[in-house]
């Protein structure tokens, strides 16, 4: 994998989000692969490194919006946990590759998909710039 | 020997039309561990599921993957299948190649659908059984408060059976009944005496919740009557404890007095037979301080409209907005103002002074756009809603949210106002919001069936040990109780010494924040666990 964006999804917003931009049949690049995941809160530094390993051009984690987290704390603590990802990415010098968290309600496509051709702007900005 | 993994790929009725089936199907079978690929259309349908439930029986499969829509569309339906040939529920994975796949892209997607179906089955690889088991749950309910929602949900729970004890922080029942029972025509004394005869309510009275343990299905409650703290079981705990109203006058810079007065002291002059000296002209202000003016207004409007058929006097209602929407309220306006009450719409705040012991009130009209100076002999100050004392303790010793306000937190607005972010606790009436009376009543029956639906079976299904905590690894740091939304996570002591942290199987929902918080990685959650996410990710782009 060399061009893929790996986009860890929560089932109580961004995946439903995600299959509403399907029916809606609002058309987005290939390359975006959806992990399932019951909350963002779910999602440890450890998944974000791994799938950067594994090759992924970009790693999305989405969550519910501020204040209407499914799990309280989950989409907090997601973005902490990016933080600190992004952090250690730099740290082994990877810092072209886009990592990023986003909070969006079940019922925003268009904001997924917004964020996803975000994502994809911001790896190839990052090719062009190596 | 490997496991026996079953492919059923769909292509949902032929909505699955850039996707070429039999390519696809070359392809999965070349899966390692894939024994079987199988296409059809309907899967989810009669015949599509007996067909499939055949099949596994057929090829001895022990674990199945789908690739059709959405798992958030038919998951549970093909888990029941599973179970119904015999296999454990859990053992199943779906690859979402409609939704997220077909319909979300142009052109042939062929190979992204197979390699979707290559991450559904390296996580269905890995997966361990999780059994289902029967929890038994106690089938008394807790209510706390002693107003109209506390008194009105304790009828009907003992109605459909369920043994109620009724607590009330104050000497006696009744919370603010009394205060609106002339505008709903209620009787406070009839529904008091109901339940002070039935025989399932228990009547707690100057009694308090001081402390809660536990979780849904089995709480502990710490009550304390006096000096005196008894402990209880329940099943479920359900919060009716209410507002309180506050006269914020400071914001005009007013000092309640003769002229200026609250609502609550209003109702009690209009209540008393005779009254020294009518006022002839009577202004009410609202609608300064607080967006949510829904109870406020109800008040006003009922007032001005007691004022007029009464005492006959003349009356202004100075406010930023009527809002009418509760149920009656639009009529109640139109019919105070065909009494000739006048409403004065502000943007600015008036202001308030005294002229010869009467009260001067200079306020900008929007709709009329010039300024008005009006005297009254009488100003009515606005009441706010404020939360009762009780809910910042109360919330803090519940672990649950309150609002920017300090109202307790619905779980969601929309789907289940009156639960909270913990199984079996409920928030009814005027402790969570400013509910008129008939949302009140819909809260009261929203939590009749919840309580229902949670506690009359007895016992309640759920899935053993799905998170699970290896004592093995933990080092009791408390991380994990510390982060839980669910307040789902406990200490025991094991083999009398190491103290480590369970995970209740009843409470817990399943978010993952304690997996993926635990600095032991000493909890596993299965379906989620770090492998499988993992193998997940491996699968991407290794075709």
């Amino acid at each position: 994998m060399n061009k893929e964006i790996v986009a860890f999804c929560c089932e109580h917003s961004a995946y439903p989000a995600a299959d509403l931009a399907g029916k809606q049949r609002l058309c987005y690049p290939q390359n975006l692969r959806i992990i399932r995941v019951p909350c963002a809160g779910r999602i440890d530094a450890i998944h974000i490194l791994k799938a950067f390993e594994k090759g992924a051009a970009a790693v999305l984690v989405l969550g519910c919006e501020d204040g209407a987290c499914h799990h309280i704390t989950g989409n907090t603590r997601a973005k902490e946990r990016v933080k600190y990802s992004e952090m250690l990415l730099k740290e082994v010098g990877i810092d072209n590759r886009p990592v990023g968290m986003f909070n969006l309600a079940p019922n925003e496509p268009h904001k997924f998909i917004r964020v996803l051709n975000e994502m994809n702007k911001r790896i190839k900005e990052s090719r062009e710039a190596k | 020997m490997e496991t026996k993994i079953g492919v059923f790929i769909c292509n949902c009725g032929g909505s699955i039309k850039n996707i070429n089936f039999d390519a696809a199907r070359e392809k999965v079978a070349k899966i390692p561990s894939v024994t079987c690929v199988n296409l059809s259309s309907n899967l989810c349908l009669g015949e599509g599921k007996e067909k499939m439930l055949s099949y596994i029986k057929e090829e001895n499969i022990e674990r199945v993957v789908v690739a059709a829509c959405s798992p958030e569309l038919k998951e549970h339906i093909f888990r029941q299948v599973l179970e119904g040939a015999g296999l454990n529920g859990h053992f199943f994975s779906m690859a979402n190649i409609r939704e997220q796949c077909s319909w979300a892209h142009e052109g042939d997607v062929t190979v992204k659908a197979v390699e979707l179906i290559k991450m559904a089955v390296n996580r269905i690889r890995l997966l361990q059984p999780v059994e289902k088991k029967e929890l038994s749950v106690n089938k008394e309910v807790l209510v706390v408060g002693g107003g109209f929602p506390a008194i009105s949900s304790a009828l009907q729970f003992s109605r459909i059976g369920l043994r109620t004890t009724l607590l009330e922080k104050k000497p006696n029942l009744g919370g603010k009944l009394r205060e609106i029972e002339g505008f709903y025509s209620l009787e406070t004394s009839s529904m008091i005496g109901a339940v002070e005869e039935d025989e399932n309510i228990e009547i707690l009275t100057s009694t308090e919740v001081v402390g809660v343990e536990g979780k849904i299905g089995d709480f502990t409650v710490r009550i304390r009557k006096g000096a005196e703290e008894i402990l209880r079981n329940f099943g479920a705990i359900v919060f009716a404890t209410g507002y309180e109203t506050e006269v914020s006058p400071q914001d005009f810079q007013l000092k309640l007095g003769i002229n200026i007065i609250s609502q609550e002291r209003l109702a009690q002059m209009l209540q008393a037979s005779s009254v020294e000296r009518k006022p002839e002209s009577v202004g009410f202000i609202y609608d300064v301080s607080d967006e949510n003016s829904r109870l406020p207004t109800l008040a006003t409007l009922n007032n001005a409209l007691t004022l007029k058929e009464r005492w006959g006097s003349e009356v202004y209602v100075f406010c930023k907005n009527v809002k009418v929407d509760s149920e009656g309220v639009e009529k109640l306006y139109r019919e105070v103002r065909e009494h000739g009450v006048m409403f004065l719409k502000f943007d600015e705040k008036p202001r308030i002074s005294a002229e010869d012991g009467r009260v001067k009130i200079e306020a900008k009209d929007i709709l009329l756009g010039e300024d008005v100076t009006l005297t009254c002999d009488l100003l009515v100050a606005e009441e706010k809603l404020v939360p009762a004392e009780e809910t910042e303790a109360l919330s803090t010793l519940l672990n649950i949210r309150t609002d920017s306000r300090g109202f307790y937190q619905d779980e969601n607005v929309h789907l289940y106002p009156v639960s909270s972010e913990r199984g079996g606790i409920f928030f009814i009436g005027g402790c969570r919001s400013d509910l008129d009376f008939q949302r009140a009543l819909v809260d009261v029956s929203s939590v009749v069936m919840g309580v229902y639906k949670l506690l009359s079976p007895g016992k309640i299904l759920v899935e053993a040990e799905r998170v699970k905590v290896d004592r093995q690894k933990c080092r009791t740091c408390l991380t994990c109780i510390r982060v839980c939304p669910h307040s789902a996570i406990q200490l025991v002591r094991v083999d009398n010494e190491k103290e480590v942290a369970e995970i209740s199987d009843l409470a817990c929902d399943g978010c993952g924040i304690c997996a993926a918080i635990c600095p032991a990685k000493a909890i596993n959650f299965e379906g989620y666990s770090d492998e499988q996410i993992v193998a997940q990710i491996e699968a991407i782009g290794a075709s």
